[in-house]
Formats: structure tokens, C-alpha cells, sequence
């Protein structure tokens, strides 16, 4: 059994298990600290900043994913900065390639909507890219939507981590990251890939979908991506 | 040959030091890739061919780079016994001469920079000889003066590919001790005892970081050298590597040894191919000499050092992503904890240090921690290099005590900007540091301080910037450096910076908002605060230091659409016309006069300049300092054209028809009055503009004729009555109606104007001179140059003394001087600062010399000594010396005991004039502490409702051209305000003329106006110069390069 550890999250003291990162034992407490890049069961990477909190004694923000939690931490997860700071890096998600709800086939399934909502942006202040971007529908079962991708590397993880392929990776620098298939295969032709479609349901938008199905269709099991990778235990 | 004891570690240094200290003269050629770029390559070979040809017995080798950029490339001579001279900017021409001069013994006549008698290598000492003292010591040469070579102890001195000399100044000493002492726990105290700090930026405790990884227990440990050095304009790790690699080498061997590491690391970027030849033959000459590999020095430690090459990604210097890039994998930073030191390399503990770092390693084994923590401040010991570069005059590596102010670089070591130009900022830290202004120079550059103004230290890249460089286009050029370099694993940085960069592109094409800066600002904050890596976490900070301690240049950009720099080409039509106050569009009547349409080009000056006779002559020609013709030979002398353009018209027959061709310009009346007090340059400008507009206007004016200044205190010589009264008669014809003879505040008060117009402008002149206070300044015949300068301008009784003494360096002086020459007195102009400090025109302080006047800098008043009568008889100055920089970036002063005595009947004050504002008193209107009207700086309007200012009102005292900047910014301001729509640009008429950049602008050198012989000159007020004749001024509009046109249309 891991040490009980005692800690407080938002002014609330709460036991926490050595080992547990801040974000999952927040989560495990009912906090629900917005992530993307996260996904229970995968190795965190720390990369959307969403679940950045205020740990007592550190000067600045650290990411709760990645961030074990140590005896007698204070955590605030919600405050007025954090919550500016959230809202700014999903309104730079939404401008950063082409969101179009309305013709989705993840409408009303998608993290990164769902988040959008519930830290109320309802605007984006930013220039949008409107980036030309391809799909890439030649695997026969599943479609790649480059517009909808955030580069959340869920897919990358879990098909190298989970599934043992590794077809997934991120080729370029910056605002050119891409999702790639192998070394720039298309994805209908890639011979590493298995159709096991965990990257699909390990997707949090539309990115990655099933064929044939029309708009807010898609929904993601993303729970029993976690379960297989726990399982499996991925996570070392 | 191995090293395995004493004897053979001597055996090592003998033939080192006999290659160091020959018996013969010796030449070593300073062959960095920056010496090289030089043409260092082709001065070695002339040196090697000529002493081969000669037959001479002189030794020939290749050493590093001595740091001093500007002078590249530097050679160093050694005659046996004497001192090491040091020849900067050598030649392949130069080669025979100084074989010559060394043959004979004899010390070259040209191009010695210094010698160095002997030398501290910290790890050793080395003594080449003395002699020559008329040749200054290395460290009295501005650039070297204070430096502290810890660091640099070998480069430049010894030969970066023989291991020998290395070990012969002490090299592997250090190594050779500690395997000897066998005490790692001991070395890590001293190091730790050192403070030293990460020379990478961060300025983590290496001796902290070391201990760390020699208590990680594991079977593989890994120490690794950063040297993926990517800061635009930063050089000193390729510099110290290419000059020294083998301190690197011993540093790390050492660390290797204490923290019982099992292999070493360098990972260097491949752009450095230099670098890497001359680490990999050291490699190789360490193993073969016993200092690398198995059974170090025979003490049975085995360590070897790998030479990894980086593809160059600027992210890889952030050590997790160098740490995956070593990987194999793509070069993206990984969360910290776990740190390095936990987990590093393939999963083992490791050890980061950055290229200098380790080059500090050796001289606190050798000399103790004591000696290190002498140099430096307390939190910051030791020394750091930094690249000195940017609009400076002496560029160049610079090592200094951590904690030396930023002006001491600029000023002392720099020595200032090119071409005279006003610095502004430096940057420090490369594209993660941040913009620190002039106002700030006294800042010690140390990890702290500059951190808490935000600023990073970094690797110690340190750019200067000038006047001439825009600060957003700064930030601007950052932000797209780490945009493009971001790895784009987080969100923040990734996307964040695209948009950053997005916005300031805003800024630089004048389509910025007050709401972009706000946004420009939060962002930037969001970056720094939740960006993964220290790339994304640092990139935001040349931005938001630009905007602490530049937000007025953004402003300009959004409120004005102005870059004042000239660097944004959006915001400006060409150089010229963006640094003319007036923003005259010069290359439009340039070509019209070069296509002979003499009316034409008169209409488009004249729009734009409503005296351009006057301005044409007494203007202080910004112009000259930004034109691209520079470049080629001289700038185009654009003042002189339109002197003559205006000349031409205003003394023909077709001035009437043309005046009336302008005022027929005039927009129907719009029924609004305004007043204009002031009928001086400022004043007439917004007059001029105001009644075109379709206003009412009156201006008043204390004096009985218009022109303030240009009429009063312009001597006769510069600027003859018969222009100004022309160029006011077209004013006249306009529509611009005068009073005179009308003091505001005593014959009309502000409140009555209030009452009476709809708008008022303020545009008085500097009319008060300030007063030094300083004994004898009661005497009679000591007078204010202003008031000396209107007496004789309105023919007034001036009781001027036959020998004349003028206090102050501004054109009042200048004008006072020479007007009193040509009265018939003896004159001299005593000034406390340095000629170049001269706020005058140029020209004009060098004709006053031609005419006879003597300049004595330098020299502050000390008192005026009286006769028993109560008249001037003598005057007292105190010689002064230069000293610190001041805040306007000049030498300040300092008075010495040496007094000087100049006997003399007559003192003239023109030490600066001020505004009379008694006037204001009373009125509402707020006034600043330094005497001037408030205003808001893009409407020009003052705390009082209606009420305007402009000009000497609110800079304090300026020149012609600035005023009527003023005045015609102000009329286009209180329009907008009075008809609530802008109608500024319909007054402006379209011009027909060519777009087309001239095949071949004419190769004649600029030509300049025609000075009537000094002698006969000084006799008499008569213009002292003659215009440009009608072909000389076409010659110079066809010397214009039309930088108004790009991309074949404006």
C-alpha cells in the first residue's frame, strides 16, 4: 500500500496516496482540473498547460499531470489567473486551426468544446490562422482531420504505449507541428498500423473519427482506453 | 608522448614553452572564424610565403581570437626579451613591412594596438619581456581596460591545436593535482565554496548541481557540455572552444573524476565547424598524451569525452531537449522534475554545464575559492564573457567582473555609438532577455539585477541599439525567432507566439490598436507564466520590456502611425521624409525639379513647408543623417534644393501668380476663429495650414513684424530679411491675418481669447535665457545672447567691447559669435564639453572658425572679474575633463584646478533659453516641472479646453524645423477637433510624376552651397553663402536613389 499523504486542494484537506500526481488526486476527489493533453492511464507530457495550478511555496505555475504531490502541499486549482490563463490557451487552441462545430462529427463529444464551455469563452480575441490543412481518409475504417487536430499526442501515446505500434508521431517545429502517419505515410498505408482504432477513441475532438458517420455522431469510449492502458500499465 | 608522472608532465611543458618563448621572433596570426572572416586565412599564408621567400628564421603559428572584433585581424609579434605587441587590422600588404621592422628589431610603425609584458593565465604565469614604452600596456586600451581574463586566460596566446602550450601556461595542472590530491569530496567544496554559477543563464550553483550527481547512485553517469550556442549575436562559446578547447577538456575531466561519471558529452552545434575540428583534434591529442581515455595520468581513472553535433535547433540548448536530441529524438523538452540529475540521458543521472562553465573549473582548483569569490559580486562571483555588439563602436568579446554596470560596457569599453548616434537600449540575453534603456545604464549586470528589471543575463549576448533601431521591430524580430524556433509541444508557446508575432507585425504596419497592446501585453504575461520549457517561459521578455520601458515608440506606432526610427517602411515614405519634423515628401519635389518642372516642384514644397527659403538655410537637416545615398558617398543635400526651389520662385516674376495658385487652394470658409499666439516658425505653420483649411485666423504677437526667432534672433548673414519677408508675403496672401504689438497677459489675456475663438494656439518662442549665476554676471557688459542677437537684428545700440567672450556650444552662440565678429570685435566661445558634443549645426561652428572665432573647449565659467567701475575686464574658466556618461549619453564635465584667465569687455550668455511663461500663470493651463506647457503628445492639446500648444512651448528650446513640425501637427489636430471629420488630406493636391527607380542616379558627389570667403565675409552681414546654381541643384535630385518607391509603386 502507497503512504497516505495529506494535502489540501482549494482550501480543502484531503488524502492523497504517494506517487499520486496533483492531477490525479485531485481527480480522484471530485476537482476536476481541465486537461487535454491527459488521459488516464497514458504518460503525462505536460503539454496543453491547462491543468496548471498554484502549489504553496513555488513561485510559479506547475502542471498538475506532472506534478507529484508531496506531505502537507496547499493546491488552489481555480483562481481568477488561472482561470484568465486557461480561457487564453483554449481561445489559441480554437484559433490555431479550423474548429467548425457545426459541421463536426464530434459536436457535443468534444473536450476541447466542452472545456471552451464550461470556462465560458465565447470569444476568440486572437487572429485565426485559417490554415489550409488536408484529411486524410485512406485508412478504410477511420479518417485523420488535420483542421480538428491540437496536437495533444493522446494518439501518439497510446498506439506506441498502449498498442506497441507507434504509427503515430509529431513531424515539424512550432506553429508547423503536424500529426504524422510513420515517416509521412498515408495512413491507408501504413504498415505498422494495426485498425485497432484506440487512437480514434483516445482523440478528444474530431481529429480522429470513425467512417461514415455524420455530424455529432462521433462519440469517444475513452474509458476503456484507460482501463486497457492501466491494465497494461502503460504509464511506467 | 603519454603522461604518466612529473617528469613527463615537464617533459610536456619544456616543449610547450619552447614553442611559446622561442629563440627566434615569433608571429602568431589570431585565426578564430571571426580573425578568419577577416582574412586572417590570406595574412597567414603572406607570412608564411614572405618568410620562406626571405629565408628568415622566424616561427610562424596560428592562435585564437584575443576578442577584439572591431580591429580583426589580430597578429601578435615577439621579438626574444621583449614584450608581446599586439597589430591590429593587419593586411597582406602589410606582411613585408613588418617582417622588415622585425628583422631590424624595430616595433612597426603603424597599426600596434598594445603590448603585453607579462601574462596571467591563472594557471601559470608567462613573462615575454619588457620595453617599448611608447606603447601602451594592453589593459590601458579602452576596450581592455577593466576586463579580468579568467575565462579567456589562453585565448589569443596560445595555439588552440597544440596541446603542448596548453599544458606549458598550466594547462592540466589542475587535472593532474585533484587525480594526485584523490579527494573528489574535497573538489566539490571548493567548488561549491566558489559560488560559482551556471554561465548558461539560469545561474544554478554548479558546485550544488555536481553534488547531486555524485551522490546519484547508478552504474552509468553522465556529464555533458552545452554547447549548442544559439542567441543571435552571441559568440563567446564558438570564440572560447576555437581558441581553447582543451580548458573545456580539463573542466570536464575533472568533473568527471569528482563525480565519478563514466562518460563525457559535448554536444556543439554543427553551424560551429571550427569549433568541432579543434575539439576533435584536442580529443584526439588529450588520449594520445594520457590526459583522456584509460589510466589518466597513470592514476587509473578512465573517461572519455564524445563530440556530438547539433543539427542546430535553437531548443536543443534547453538541456531535456538536448537530453532527447542525444536521444536520437526530436529535440522537445520533457517536464522538470525529473531532473537531469535524476534521470537524464538514456534514463541515468547526468550533468548539464554550459561551454564556460567549465572553463572556470581549473582556475578554482588551482588558485582556491577564496581567489575566485574576490572578483564579482557577493551573490554573483567571478567573471563572465559577454559579445558586445550592435551600434557600438568597439565590438568584441568582453570579459568582466560579474556585477560591472551596463554603462561601463557601453560607454568605456564600447566606446559609444557609431557615427555619434544617441544609444538607446541594450539587449541582453538573446531572444529569452529583454531591452534595458539608456535611463538604466547604471544597472550591475549581474543574474539578480537583471532578472528583477526583466532582463535575463543568459548566455551573454549583449546588443546595443541606437536611435535608429525601433523597438517594436525589436521585439517584433525576437518573437519571431523563437516563434520559428519553438518545438511546439505546448500550447502556450506554439500558438501563443504565432499570435504575439501576428500582433506586433500589426504594430509594424501601423494597423495596431490601443486594445492590441492591452492583448499584446496579457498574452505575453500568459507565455512566461505557462509555457513548458524556458524557451516559451523566457521568449515573451523582449516584449514585455519593450513595453515597460518603450510603450511610447507602440503608441507612436498606433496614435501617430509613426516609427520614429525609421525602421518600420509601412509607417514612412522614405528616410528623408520620415526624420523631416514636417514630413516633406523630398523625393517627389526632387524629381520634379529633376524633370524640369521648376512651378511644380515649388507647389509641393510649398505645401508641405510653408517657409522652406528660411528652413532651406537654417535648418537642421535630420535628413542628411538618414539618407540611403550614404551609403554611396554622401547624402543628397535635400535642404539646398529646396532653398533653391524656393529661391527661384520667390525672386521671379512668377511669384505672384503661384502665391495666388496657393491661396486659391483655401477650403470655403468654415466659420470657425482661432487664435494663434505666437508669430514666430511655429505659429506662422499652424496659421498657414488653419486658413488653407478654411479658418479664421488671427495670430498676435508681442513684436512689430512676424517671424519671432527667424527674424530676431537669426543674424542677418544666415538668414536675410529679404527671404522671410517673401515667404511671409505669400503667408500674408493666403489669408493669415496678424496683430502686433500685442503682449499676451497684458494687453489680451488668455481668458479674453476663450471668449473671443473657438481654438487657441500657444506658440511662443524661448525667449528667456537662463542666467548662470556665477560671480560677476552683474557687471555691465554681460548680456543674454538673445537679447544681443534682437538688438542688432532691430538695429538697436549694442554696447559691444572690442574683445568678446561667448559662454555655450548652441547655435545662439554660434550666432552671437559671429554676429559680434562681424561687428568688428575679437571673439572666443568657451564650451564645457567636447566639440562633438556640440548641440550647434556643424557648419556653422566651422564657419565661426574660418571667420576668426576661437573656440576654447572644455572650459565652464568660474567668475567674471570686474574694474573698479563696475565693467567686465577679464573672464575666469575652469578647464574641465570628461567624465562618466550622462543621461543625454555625453561625457559629463568634471571641473579640474586648472584655471584659465581671458581678459575681455564683453561676456555673452547663450546657455540655454527658456520660456517667459508668466503668461500661463493663473491660466489653467499645467506646467511641468521643467518649465514647459503639458500636453498631450499626439493632439497637442493642453489641460485647458480649446487651448493648444506647440513648439519651444512644450520641448523647451529646439530649432526652426521642429517648431513648424509643431505648428502643422497642430493645425491638423484642432481641425479634426473643430469639424469632427478629418479633412487633413484633401489639402494635400496629387502630383503627376515618375514612379520609376532611376537605371543610373548620377555619380556626381554631393554638392554644396558656396561660401563667400571667409575674410570677406566677416566684414559684413551680407548672406554669407550663395544657393546652389540651377545645375547643381538638378545634379542633386538626380543623385536621389527614390527610396519612396517599392516594389514600383508607393
Amino acid at each position: 500500500m502507497p503512504r497516505k499523504l495529506s494535502i489540501r486542494i482549494d482550501g480543502q484537506y484531503l488524502y492523497a496516496s504517494e506517487g499520486q500526481t496533483i492531477l490525479e488526486a485531485a481527480y480522484a476527489n471530485g476537482k476536476p482540473i481541465p486537461a487535454l493533453c491527459y488521459m488516464k492511464g497514458l504518460a503525462a507530457v505536460g503539454a496543453c498547460r491547462l491543468c496548471l495550478v498554484e502549489v504553496s511555496g513555488v513561485n510559479r505555475l506547475l502542471p498538475a499531470c506532472t506534478t507529484a504531490v508531496q506531505e502537507g502541499v496547499s493546491v488552489i486549482t481555480e483562481s481568477e489567473k488561472l482561470t484568465r490563463y486557461r480561457r487564453i490557451a483554449l481561445e489559441l487552441l480554437l484559433s490555431e486551426r479550423n474548429h467548425y462545430c457545426a459541421v463536426c462529427v464530434s459536436n457535443g463529444h468534444c473536450e476541447l468544446q466542452a472545456l471552451a464551455t464550461r470556462l465560458g469563452v465565447v470569444s476568440v480575441r486572437y487572429p485565426y490562422a485559417y490554415p489550409k490543412l488536408s484529411v486524410d481518409a485512406t485508412h478504410p475504417r477511420f479518417v485523420l482531420d488535420h483542421n480538428r487536430c491540437i496536437l495533444c499526442t493522446r494518439c501518439v501515446r497510446v498506439c506506441s504505449d498502449v498498442e506497441g505500434a507507434h504509427v503515430w508521431d509529431i513531424m515539424s517545429r512550432g506553429v508547423n507541428a503536424r500529426l504524422v502517419c510513420e515517416l509521412e505515410q498515408a495512413w491507408g498505408q501504413a504498415a505498422s498500423c494495426t485498425s485497432c482504432g484506440k487512437c480514434v477513441q483516445a482523440c478528444p475532438t474530431g481529429a480522429l473519427a470513425e467512417k461514415g458517420l455524420a455530424v455529432e455522431e462521433m462519440a469517444k469510449r475513452n474509458e476503456n482506453i484507460s482501463q486497457l492502458a492501466l491494465h497494461r500499465g502503460a504509464n511506467r | 608522448m603519454r603522461i604518466v608522472d612529473l617528469s613527463t608532465f615537464n617533459a610536456a611543458r619544456e616543449a610547450g614553452l619552447a614553442k611559446l618563448l622561442p629563440r627566434k621572433p615569433r608571429i602568431a596570426i589570431g585565426m578564430g572564424t571571426c580573425g578568419s572572416g577577416n582574412g586572417a586565412e590570406g595574412v597567414y599564408h603572406a607570412f608564411s610565403d614572405a618568410i620562406d621567400n626571405l629565408g628568415l628564421g622566424f616561427q610562424l603559428s596560428r592562435t585564437g581570437c584575443f576578442g577584439f572584433c572591431a580591429e580583426e585581424p589580430l597578429v601578435n609579434l615577439w621579438l626574444p626579451g621583449k614584450p608581446l605587441l599586439i597589430m591590429r587590422r593587419v593586411r597582406q600588404s602589410m606582411v613585408p613591412g613588418i617582417l622588415d621592422d622585425m628583422a631590424a628589431g624595430r616595433v612597426p610603425s603603424d597599426r600596434v594596438l598594445c603590448k603585453i609584458e607579462e601574462w596571467d593565465h591563472i594557471t601559470a604565469g608567462m613573462k615575454y619581456g619588457a620595453g617599448f614604452p611608447e606603447i601602451p600596456h594592453w589593459h590601458e586600451v579602452p576596450f581592455f581596460k577593466g576586463q579580468k581574463k579568467i575565462v579567456l586566460r589562453n585565448c589569443g596566446l596560445i595555439s588552440p591545436d597544440d596541446i603542448e602550450e596548453y599544458i606549458a601556461v598550466g594547462g592540466y595542472q589542475a587535472l593532474y593535482k585533484v587525480l594526485i590530491d584523490g579527494n573528489p569530496g574535497a573538489v566539490i567544496e571548493q567548488i561549491k565554496a566558489s559560488k560559482l554559477r551556471g554561465r548558461g543563464g539560469a545561474g544554478y550553483q554548479t558546485g550544488i548541481k555536481w553534488e547531486f550527481l555524485r551522490k546519484a547512485r547508478a552504474d552509468r553517469k553522465y556529464v555533458i557540455c552545452n554547447a549548442d550556442e544559439g542567441d543571435p549575436g552571441a559568440y563567446m562559446n564558438r570564440n572560447e572552444i576555437e581558441s581553447d578547447p582543451h580548458s573545456l577538456l580539463e573542466g570536464m575531466i575533472i568533473a568527471g573524476y569528482v563525480m565519478e561519471a563514466t562518460q563525457g558529452i559535448i554536444y556543439v552545434r554543427a553551424e560551429y565547424p571550427l569549433a568541432v575540428h579543434r575539439l576533435t583534434l584536442a580529443i584526439e591529442q588529450a588520449k594520445e598524451y594520457g590526459l583522456l581515455g584509460d589510466n589518466i595520468l597513470g592514476r587509473g581513472f578512465h573517461f572519455d569525452i564524445q563530440l556530438v553535433e547539433g543539427a542546430g535547433a535553437f531548443v536543443c540548448g534547453e538541456e531535456t531537449a538536448l537530453i532527447r536530441s542525444l536521444e536520437g529524438k526530436a529535440g522537445r523538452p520533457t517536464p522538470r522534475p525529473p531532473y537531469p540529475a535524476e534521470k537524464g540521458l538514456w534514463g541515468y543521472p547526468t550533468n548539464i554545464n554550459n561551454v564556460e562553465t567549465w572553463y572556470n573549473v581549473a582556475p578554482i582548483v588551482i588558485k582556491g575559492p577564496a581567489w575566485f569569490t574576490e572578483t564579482g559580486s557577493p551573490k554573483s562571483p567571478g567573471t563572465k564573457v559577454f559579445s558586445l555588439v550592435g551600434k557600438i563602436r568597439s565590438t568584441g568579446l568582453v570579459e568582466m567582473p560579474l556585477g560591472t554596470p551596463l554603462k561601463t560596457f557601453v560607454y568605456d569599453i564600447g566606446e559609444g555609438g557609431t557615427e555619434d548616434r544617441a544609444i538607446k537600449a541594450v539587449q541582453t540575453g538573446g531572444p529569452s532577455g529583454g531591452c534595458i534603456p539608456q535611463e538604466m545604464f547604471d544597472t550591475p549586470v549581474d543574474y539578480e539585477t537583471l532578472a528583477q528589471i526583466g532582463s535575463i543575463m543568459g548566455s551573454g549576448g549583449m546588443v546595443v541599439m541606437d536611435e535608429d533601431n525601433c523597438m517594436v521591430d525589436v521585439a517584433r524580430y525576437f518573437v519571431e525567432f523563437t516563434h520559428s524556433e519553438s518545438c511546439g509541444k505546448c500550447v502556450p508557446c506554439r500558438i501563443g507566439l504565432d499570435k504575439a508575432l501576428h500582433i506586433l507585425n500589426r504594430f509594424t504596419r501601423g494597423e495596431a490598436t490601443e486594445g492590441d497592446l492591452a492583448t499584446l501585453d496579457e498574452l505575453s504575461r500568459m507565455i512566461r507564466d505557462t509555457s513548458l520549457c524556458g524557451l516559451g517561459q523566457s521568449a515573451p521578455n523582449p516584449v514585455l520590456t519593450t513595453i515597460r520601458h518603450f510603450r511610447h515608440e507602440f503608441e507612436d506606432h498606433i496614435r501617430a502611425g509613426r516609427c520614429r526610427a525609421g525602421v518600420c517602411e509601412e509607417l514612412a515614405l522614405s528616410p528623408c521624409e520620415n526624420s523631416c519634423p514636417l514630413h516633406m515628401n523630398i523625393p517627389r519635389f526632387l524629381q520634379l525639379l529633376k524633370e524640369d518642372r521648376l512651378e511644380e516642384a515649388f507647389e509641393s514644397v510649398v505645401i508641405d513647408n510653408p517657409l522652406p527659403a528660411s528652413t532651406g538655410r537654417v535648418c537642421q537637416h535630420p535628413c542628411d543623417d538618414r539618407c540611403r545615398r550614404k551609403a554611396i558617398d554622401e547624402s543628397v543635400n535635400m535642404r539646398e534644393v529646396h532653398r533653391h526651389i524656393a529661391d527661384s520662385i520667390y525672386f521671379s516674376d512668377r511669384f505672384d501668380a503661384l502665391a495666388a495658385k496657393v491661396a486659391s487652394r483655401c477650403m470655403a470658409s468654415t466659420g470657425k476663429k482661432v487664435a494663434i499666439v505666437g508669430g514666430g516658425p511655429t505659429g506662422i505653420s499652424c496659421a498657414y495650414y488653419m486658413t488653407l483649411l478654411g479658418h479664421d485666423v488671427m495670430v498676435y504677437d508681442s513684436n512689430p513684424e512676424a517671424g519671432g526667432m527667424l527674424r530676431y534672433a537669426l543674424p542677418e548673414y544666415r538668414l536675410p530679411k529679404a527671404v522671410l519677408d517673401r515667404e511671409l508675403e505669400l503667408i500674408r496672401r493666403v489669408g493669415v491675418k496678424f496683430t502686433f504689438n500685442t503682449k499676451i497677459g497684458d494687453e489680451i489675456s488668455l481668458n479674453e481669447l476663450d471668449a473671443l475663438y473657438d481654438a487657441i494656439f500657444l506658440s511662443i518662442g524661448t525667449w528667456k535665457e537662463s542666467w548662470v549665476y556665477l560671480p560677476g554676471t552683474e557687471l555691465k557688459g554681460v548680456m543674454p545672447a538673445l537679447n544681443f542677437l534682437e538688438a542688432v537684428a532691430k538695429t538697436e545700440p549694442v554696447a559691444l567691447g572690442r574683445r568678446v567672450i561667448v559662454i555655450g556650444g548652441g547655435n545662439a552662440a554660434i550666432d552671437s559669435a559671429r554676429t559680434a565678429l562681424r561687428m568688428g570685435s575679437r571673439v572666443t566661445i568657451v564650451y564645457r564639453r567636447e566639440r562633438k558634443d556640440m548641440p550647434a549645426i556643424p557648419e556653422e561652428t566651422e564657419a565661426a572658425e574660418a571667420e576668426g572665432a576661437e573656440i576654447v573647449f572644455l572650459a565652464t565659467p568660474h567668475r567674471i572679474v570686474g574694474t573698479g567701475d563696475g565693467r567686465v575686464q577679464a573672464i575666469e574658466v575652469v578647464k574641465t575633463r570628461p567624465g562618466e556618461y550622462d543621461a543625454s549619453g555625453r561625457r559629463r564635465p568634471i571641473p579640474t584646478d586648472e584655471i584659465q584667465r581671458f581678459d575681455c569687455d564683453t561676456v555673452v550668455l547663450a546657455v540655454g533659453e527658456t520660456v517667459d511663461l508668466d503668461f500661463a500663470r493663473a491660466s489653467g493651463l499645467k506646467i511641468k516641472d521643467d518649465g514647459t506647457v503639458e500636453v498631450d503628445r499626439y493632439t497637442l492639446e493642453t489641460s485647458r479646453g480649446k487651448f493648444y500648444a506647440g513648439g519651444d512651448l512644450i520641448t523647451g528650446a529646439s530649432n526652426v524645423s521642429n517648431a513648424m513640425g509643431y505648428g502643422k501637427k497642430a493645425a491638423r489636430t484642432i481641425d479634426q477637433r473643430l469639424m469632427g471629420v478629418r479633412r487633413w488630406e484633401d489639402l494635400f493636391p496629387e502630383f503627376e510624376y515618375s514612379l520609376t527607380p532611376p537605371a543610373h542616379p548620377s555619380e556626381s558627389g554631393r554638392h554644396t552651397v558656396t561660401e563667400l570667403p571667409a575674410a570677406d565675409r566677416a566684414r559684413s552681414f551680407r548672406e554669407a553663402t550663395v544657393g546652389l546654381t540651377e545645375v547643381e541643384a538638378l545634379e542633386e535630385c538626380s543623385r536621389c536613389l527614390r527610396c519612396d518607391i517599392r516594389n514600383g509603386n508607393h
